[in-house]
């Protein structure tokens, strides 16, 4: 209702309404024509996509007077570095005429271009209004990007650009079988500290939760919340938990979560990790407010000093370099070890994130593929490392003479330590209804209002609910930690 | 209910002075007064402090902002309402949704009023179902037409253009428009309109020589109800006004432009110019009201009596 | 006044009626259509499932809480914000001390009579960052500020306001009140303007005082503006949307904590964009527009009186 809020001085009640009966019966005349109706708005195919002949130096047959539109999620990484990767496809098609479009609302400005069939040429489909990619692959909305893993890549023709990735990279954009979006991210998560206010009251970086526990007691004394999250969205206290579960039951739990396997979220790995998280709770560990904090406000205060710790991925350093003080020395902690874990304490959960896709009706669909192959050129990846201060999936792209931030620096490391024990979960990105569920029960969790057995039975039953709807696509993990 | 006669006056009662009663009518109890007072006060409190609130936003630091919303401003400069107007493109966004809601604002008066006008003072078969039918538009709300709306318009081809915005605007507030001025011009005298048509008007000459400007008050408050809706609209222009692609110009409307502000700010964005620009967009409706403000009362008076 | 009719009738009628049905009505009726498929938002490819979506409708809790939700706002939201109006309206309109001037406003009438509108001027966007800085949940929000100064609350246990699952709910119908007062009290102004002054002195001279005057007088003759503020506020009740969404925690338009919150439009919205299961958000749409319906027809019988003309 475009006005909310009339003021027709007139008096309806003394006139009889026919609107009911009149309107139902258009319904029922509607309802009979419905589908005609949904027809009518049907974009069918876009229009095909320009080409023109293959070689070497042009795998996928760019037409080089095309226009290519990019679409970037204008979000923790900002959209300069997009001006970069622009750059370089000039270099190679100086007729093509570009266009990035930068937007925090992807589902928003996209939907209904997918809809129409007529979407850009690559989309940086991430953010809180993210298009489900799991719902866009169903749809057949998204270009297979297996030729551009068996392309030769930019900086060695002889080396496909499959071979120049971070493990799992594939695997993170793989539905069915093939790969459909370039997670182009390379995210590691932990705990976060400062490395300054910790040498200042001389405390140590513990590798035990017991430890942990112990030392957060400590921070207490001190005057300092020893934890702080972004209660207002429990995605974060998620993150956490299930990492906690993932170190102590190793690629068991990890299967059996992410395939869906009955009372997978009952077994004691996971038990384990909610009952020590919950000891935050139980033990006033945390920031006070932060249950209902966003996470721009509790990572300020995090960074003002009045918190020790605060769970994030690597993106957080530069969502934060407008509020972060000089001195404060950013740095990156694994999750501590419970006692039996499977998995040794240096292991992290990382992986590609940040999925961008070529849509399938794209005008310039060989465009929006070679921009990908530019993006992941070592050109391409130390641009992105050094605007928008985070690693991609591109193996060894950043040499030593590359200037990185502190927090940057310290997750990279992370991610070379964690090496073959580096393990990821899949189930957020598969199942956007079950992932919400989940959030749910978490932040209650973290208010105190649910223990963590109810927890246990909120998180199974949510997952039994998605197992059970056939309506949703169902995807298998294979027995690896990525 | 029924009220007493007017008719009826202290002299018919004698023995009590009118003047006394009249001064005791105030007296509803000294607590009573004093509370409602208060309670007053206290309203006004809790309406300006927000916007003084949102104001003095515009002169902190991002720091300050983020920090705590308790903070005052450390130094008074403009600069933030200069980054609102050119880096954030308020002055682009204001100059949009002034092209728009002028098209939209004529078109909405001028379709209503003819509808409202046949509805109110024309008997003929299907009358009073046109007329619901006009009402019942105004009980949904918009986002559950957006799909089909969007489709629509693509057809129409008329996605982030000026007039399809307009038409889409004109379309959505027309309920309520026939909805008010319908109940204006059954108010209106039918003399003037008979003199009108004996002298030999047309029906139409003589809604638009003498109906129009007989209605002026009512037309002047329900168009200033349909600038006050149409300027906060949020999820119409969110949908149909979003470059198709990156070779179109921004035609943002002020509000979506400003959502834009305001989601950047969780990505490290500015603050200050975002209370700038909040600033900003409060001041052209606020101007419109106080300017109309007698003319609203008026107008809503004239349709209050039937 | 019979000649030519018709052709005016039809002439000033057709571009109305065209265009309200070509951009209203048939995107609404639509809406049905898509209802009755397995549609998920992404594409034009769909499936018709029949009633398949309305059958899972009323096996699903959530839409039941958003429901209950939606009609705790249509009792409160209008009850309260009609009531404040009323009340600042009789203030600032009749309830001034008499003396020999006869009816007028309390002092400082016009001054109110601006500043109450203020709240109107600002758009669902401004709402939710000033509301957002409002409720914020430690020492810094506004409200916990003020709280924590005072000594009502612990500084180290503040109050959650939007993120407690007991006050959720409530906070987004202080805003809507906040912002919507004003507006009614504008409207019941302009009635009470319109109430001959006699009336009044009449029962001043009867003896009435100041609430027996409202109830007996005022509220009877302002009784058609309360009916059509109550059909509007309900409607605006069953929305909610752009608050919710912007200022309640929770993934994908908000409705938390734990759905505490949640509203049928945002579950509407969630289901539509979020899940990929658009026909059954459309489906829940329908139900949506049918209650909408039901309901605001009923107010206006239930409120119906016999009109009292002066």
């Amino acid at each position: 209702m475009i006005f909310e809020h009339g003021l027709p001085p007139d008096t309806l009640s003394r006139r009889r309404f026919l609107l009911g009966s009149a309107l139902a019966a258009a319904a029922a005349a509607a309802g009979a024509g419905g589908l005609s109706g949904c027809a009518a708005g049907g974009g069918g195919g876009g229009s095909s996509s320009s080409s023109a002949a293959k070689s070497k130096s042009n795998p996928f047959g760019v037409d080089s007077s095309a226009p290519l539109e990019m679409v970037i999620f204008d979000g923790g990484f900002g959209s300069d570095y997009a001006k970069h990767f622009e750059t370089l496809y000039s270099k190679e098609f100086p007729d093509a005429k570009l266009s990035m479009t930068a937007t925090q609302q992807i589902t928003g400005v996209l939907q209904p271009r997918f809809n129409a069939g007529n979407p850009p040429d690559l989309v940086d489909d991430s953010g809180a209004q993210q298009i489900k990619l799991d719902v866009l692959y169903g749809n057949g909305q998204l270009a297979d990007l297996g030729p551009l893993l068996d392309a030769p890549s930019v900086d060695d023709p002889n080396t496909k650009v499959r071979d120049t990735l971070m493990p799992g990279t594939v695997a993170a954009g793989t539905y069915g079988n093939s790969m459909y979006d370039l997670q182009y991210v390379y995210t590691a998560f932990g705990l976060w500290y400062s490395k300054s206010l910790f040498a200042k009251h001389g405390w140590t970086v513990p590798t035990t939760w017991d430890d942990w526990i112990k030392q957060a007691a400590e921070i207490k004394a001190a005057g300092i919340a020893p934890f702080a999250f972004q209660g207002k969205y429990p995605y974060y206290m998620l993150v956490p938990i299930m990492d906690l579960a993932a170190k102590h039951g190793g690629v068991e739990t990890l299967v059996a979560v992410d395939n869906l396997e009955p009372n997978a979220w009952k077994s004691d790995p996971v038990k384990q990790a909610v009952e020590a998280i919950y000891e935050i709770v139980a033990r006033n560990y945390y920031l006070p407010g932060t249950q209902g904090m966003t996470h721009i406000q509790s990572q300020t205060a995090w960074n003002n000093g009045r918190a020790a710790w605060i769970p994030c991925g690597s993106w957080l350093e530069n969502e934060q370099l407008k509020a972060t003080p000089a001195g404060f020395d950013m740095a990156f902690a694994p999750m501590p070890s419970l006692s039996g874990d499977k998995l040794p304490q240096t292991a992290i959960r990382a992986g590609a994130n940040e999925p961008f896709i070529v849509p399938a009706k794209a005008r310039n669909v060989p465009g929006g593929m070679e921009m990908m192959r530019l993006m992941l050129s070592k050109a391409g990846s130390v641009a992105f490392a050094q605007v928008a201060h985070s690693l991609t999936v591109v193996k060894n792209a950043v040499g030593p003479n590359v200037q990185l931030l502190p927090g940057t620096r310290s997750a990279n490391a992370a991610v070379q330590t964690s090496g073959a024990s580096t393990f990821y979960w899949y189930y957020p990105s598969w199942y956007a209804q079950l992932e919400t569920d989940l959030e749910n029960a978490t932040g209650e969790l973290m208010a105190g209002r649910m223990k963590p057995a109810d927890w246990m039975n909120a998180c199974q039953a949510a997952a039994d609910k998605t197992a059970k709807d056939s309506s949703i696509k169902k995807f298998k993990r294979s027995a690896s930690l990525i | 209910m029924i009220t007493e006669e007017p008719e009826r006056s202290g002299r018919a009662r004698g023995g009590r002075g009118g003047l006394r009663d009249l001064q005791r009518f105030g007296d509803g109890g000294g607590t009573l007064n004093a509370f409602s007072h208060g309670f007053l006060a206290v309203w006004s409190l809790l309406v300006v402090l927000p916007i003084v609130w949102i104001v003095l936003g515009s002169f902190k630091t991002d720091n300050e902002i983020g920090a705590s919303a308790w903070s005052t401003p450390t130094e008074w400069n403009l600069g933030s309402f200069v980054r609102a107007w050119t880096k954030a493109g308020i002055g682009g966004y204001l100059l949009n949704t002034a092209i728009v809601l002028v098209g939209s604002v004529f078109l909405t008066m001028l379709l209503g009023s003819m509808a409202a006008y046949v509805l109110a003072r024309y008997e003929f078969r299907g009358n009073r179902f046109l007329y619901f039918f006009f009402v019942a538009g105004a009980m949904f709300p918009i986002y559950l037409a957006l799909v089909p709306l969007f489709f629509m318009v693509r057809n129409l081809g008329m996605l982030n253009t000026y007039q399809g915005l307009i038409l889409v605007y004109a379309a959505y507030s027309l309920p309520f428009t026939v909805f008010f001025l319908h109940a204006f011009f059954r108010t209106l005298p039918t003399t003037v309109h008979e003199a009108a048509m004996i002298d030999g008007c047309s029906h139409t000459r003589a809604f638009f020589q003498v109906m129009m400007p007989m209605a002026r008050p009512g037309l002047i408050s329900v168009g200033i109800f349909n600038v006050l809706g149409q300027w906060n609209q949020y999820i119409l222009p969110v949908v149909l006004m979003e470059r198709q692609n990156g070779f179109q110009p921004d035609r943002s409307m002020l509000a979506q432009g400003l959502a834009n502000l305001l989601l950047q700010q969780g990505y490290s964005g500015d603050y200050p110019a975002l209370f700038a620009g909040m600033t900003i967009a409060m001041l052209p409706v606020l101007a419109v009201y106080l300017s109309f403000q007698r003319q609203v009362q008026s107008g809503l008076t004239a349709t209050a009596i039937k | 006044m019979r000649y030519r009719k018709y052709p005016f009738i039809v002439g000033f009628l057709i571009l109305p009626v065209g265009l309200y049905v070509a951009l209203v009505i048939w995107p609404y009726l639509q809406t049905f259509g898509y209802s009755l498929t397995d549609w998920n938002g992404e594409s034009q490819a769909m499936h018709f499932v029949g009633l398949r979506n309305y059958g899972q409708l009323f096996d699903d809790p959530v839409f039941r809480t958003a429901l209950w939700h939606n009609v705790l706002l249509l009792v409160f939201l209008p009850l309260v914000t009609i009531l404040l109006a009323l009340f600042f309206a009789f203030m600032l309109n009749v309830g001034g001390r008499g003396g020999t001037s006869g009816v007028t406003g309390v002092r400082g009438s016009s001054f109110y009579r601006v500043v109450f509108f203020f709240p109107q001027v600002l758009s669902v966007g401004i709402l939710a960052v000033l509301f957002d800085s409002v409720y914020r949940p430690d020492g810094s929000g506004l409200v916990n500020g003020v709280l924590v100064k005072l000594g009502l609350e612990d500084p180290n246990h503040p109050f959650l306001w939007l993120s407690s699952p007991s006050a959720s709910l409530w906070c987004i119908l202080s805003v809507l009140v906040w912002s919507n007062v004003g507006f009614y009290l504008v409207l019941f102004s302009a009635a009470m303007q319109s109430i001959p002054r006699d009336i009044y002195e009449a029962a001043l001279l009867d003896g009435a005082g100041r609430a027996g005057t409202f109830f007996r007088i005022t509220l009877p003759l302002l009784w058609d503006s309360v009916q059509t503020a109550w059909v509007y506020l309900a409607i605006l009740a069953m929305d909610a949307f752009a608050l919710v969404s912007t200022l309640t925690p929770g993934t994908g338009f908000g409705g938390g904590p734990d759905h505490h919150s949640e509203v049928l439009s945002t579950y509407f919205m969630r289901n539509f964009q979020f899940f990929g299961k658009s026909g059954y958000a459309c489906a829940m749409g329908v139900v949506l527009l049918l209650v909408t319906l039901v309901i605001s027809i009923a107010m206006l019988r239930v409120t119906r009186r016999e009109r009292i003309e002066y």
